[in-house]
This record gives structure tokens, C-alpha cells and sequence, in this order.
């Protein structure tokens, strides 16, 4: 995964935009690098395990990775190179969907100072949120962070914990059906091949009769 | 399967890892094992990367992504409770500090 295979980058303005924290040039910036991420994933062919494709996320990424040569070497892996700043502008992203959203259905606008004061809050919180995960998983014995432990970081606000046990039962019954599915898919290709056959030889028996 | 945009799982699982690297430099490395050691942010390494540790299981991810999204749209309504409680057409930082409080304390 060189460097060089990637094109030069489009808008060299989004570093400086996320370091002044504007998140009106922060926002514009990430949407005019989903065109110019599509354009550079199509050329550069590279092939990336689990990056899922939209805008948000894989923009940052790939920005990421086009700006780096300045500092490091050409040969650095640099899916494991991610900085707090690429991950702050994707929550920033995420962020304003949500907003968005909101606003739709409430009819409020949001000023963008509020946005990036509500990504800067979650980003934050995360941080408490892991170690407290990491804490609840350790005091288990377990070496797996489990559902059981985002259960009980959201043990503050009865409504939360009730909305999120039974976000973690649909989850668990989704799994459930997901597996059974793929249970029953090679046992029905099985059935489906013999069901063929068997109609293939009860039309030979057909037609070895009536000739 | 969700008509609202959410967070996704890559970006729940980066931000949970970035916290959990912090808290092994600071001297808790020993009680996972210290097999991981350090901030990768820089230098060429020598030895491949180090699998994301501890690891997160698919589901808790999931949950996890759903919680952060309660978090912001709780975040975004109570400013907009108190917006309009105010008689305003925007949601400034005023409104989202005098909701913030009693947010970080419901989470």
C-alpha cells in the first residue's frame, strides 16, 4: 500500500479549515472530498478490508492517508495512523447528519457553533465512555468489551437503560434470524437439488411410460 | 434497516481504541498482559500491527453506535426544548449550556 499510488490530494484547505475548527469550512470541505474520494478510490485501486463506503468516514480517511508524505516515509502503513483530528471530523459529520435531522422534524435551526459544540461534547465523552468500558470488561475478568458493559454504562437514566436493553434484545433477535437464515440456505440448496432430480427422474419414468 | 443516519461501527470502534491506547500508556498495561505498549502516531515500526486490544465484541459495537446517537440527538432536543422554551428560532450555545449539566449527568 504505497503512497504513490494515490493521486495528489484535491482540497488542501481541510487540515487548516479542522485545525481553525470553522465547521462551516469543515463540513463543505469533507463534502467536496467525497467527490475527490471517489474519484481517487476509483484510480488508485486499492482494496480496503472493512472501510465502509460513505462519505464521512472514508473521506477523512483518505485524506488522511494523501497528506501524510510531508511527515513520514512512503513505506508506513498508514490504516493504523489515524489522529484525533481525522476522528473529530468525521463525529463533527456524523454530528450534522443528526442535527439535520432534527431539524426537519422540529422546525429549529442549529447555529454551527452549537454543531461543533456538541461533536467536541461526544468526542469527549467517548473518551470517558472507553475507559469505563475497558474498567467494566477488566473487573469481569473478561478480555472482551460485551454488551453487558454498555448496558451498565448506561445504568445513569432509567429510560436510557430501558431504551438500550431493548435496542440490545433486537440486536440479539436480528443475530438470532441472521443465523438461522444461513443455517437454512445450504440445507434448502441441498433439498432444491434433490426436489430437481427427483423431478427429473419421475419425468424419464413419465415419459418411459407412455413411449 | 434504520431511516435515521447513525454512527458506524469503523468509526465507533476508532474512537473507543483511541481511549483504550491511552489508558495502557498510563501504567495499565501490565493487568492486560502489556502486550501492547505506546502511541503508534509516528517513526516506522519494526513489528506489524498490533491488533485493536481489548476487543470489542460486533454487538457491543452496535450498541454502542446507537448510545452515541441517543447522546447527540438527546444533546440536540434539549436544546431545542430550551430554545423554544426561550422563544427562539436557533439553537445557540447559550441553550446548549444551560442543557448540558443535566445531559453529562443522565449519561
Amino acid at each position: 500500500m504505497c503512497l504513490q499510488m494515490l493521486e495528489p490530494r484535491v482540497t488542501p484547505t481541510l487540515p487548516r479549515a479542522v485545525a481553525r475548527g470553522r465547521a462551516r469550512d469543515r463540513k463543505e470541505a469533507l463534502r467536496a472530498l467525497t467527490l475527490g474520494a471517489a474519484r481517487r478510490r476509483g484510480s488508485a485501486g486499492k482494496s480496503e478490508p472493512t472501510v465502509p463506503r460513505r462519505p464521512g468516514l472514508s473521506a477523512v480517511m483518505e485524506e488522511v492517508e494523501a497528506e501524510e508524505p510531508q511527515e513520514f516515509s512512503h513505506r508506513q502503513p498508514l490504516r493504523t495512523l489515524v489522529s484525533p483530528q481525522r476522528l473529530k471530523a468525521a463525529v463533527h459529520y456524523t454530528v450534522g447528519c443528526l442535527c439535520q435531522e432534527v431539524t426537519l422534524d422540529k422546525q429549529v435551526n442549529f447555529s454551527k457553533q452549537t454543531i461543533a459544540a456538541i461533536s467536541e461534547v461526544t468526542f469527549r465523552q467517548c473518551e470517558n465512555f472507553a475507559k469505563d468500558l475497558e474498567m467494566f470488561a477488566r473487573h469481569a475478568k473478561r478480555s472482551t468489551v460485551t454488551t453487558e458493559d454498555v448496558k451498565l454504562l448506561a445504568r445513569r437514566n432509567n429510560s436510557l437503560l430501558k431504551y438500550i436493553t431493548e435496542k440490545n434484545e433486537e440486536i440479539a433477535q436480528l443475530n438470532l434470524k441472521r443465523k438461522a437464515k444461513k443455517k437454512r440456505k445450504p440445507e434448502d440448496e441441498s433439498r432444491s437439488s434433490r426436489e430437481s432430480m427427483a423431478e427429473e427422474l419421475d419425468g424419464a419414468e413419465e415419459l418411459q411410460s407412455e413411449s | 434497516m434504520e431511516e435515521n443516519s447513525g454512527f458506524r461501527k469503523e468509526l465507533v470502534s476508532r474512537l473507543l481504541h483511541l481511549h483504550f491506547r491511552d489508558c495502557k500508556t498510563k501504567g495499565l498495561g501490565h493487568q492486560w498482559g502489556g502486550e501492547y505498549v505506546g502511541h503508534r502516531e509516528g517513526g516506522c515500526p519494526m513489528t506489524p500491527p498490533p491488533s485493536p486490544f481489548p476487543p470489542v465484541s460486533g454487538d457491543a459495537l452496535q450498541l454502542m453506535a446507537e448510545f452515541l446517537r441517543i447522546f447527540v440527538l438527546e444533546a440536540a432536543v434539549r436544546g431545542v426544548w430550551q430554545a423554544q422554551a426561550e422563544d427562539l428560532d436557533v439553537v445557540e450555545v447559550d441553550q446548549l449550556e444551560k442543557v448540558l449539566p443535566q445531559l453529562l449527568l443522565d449519561f
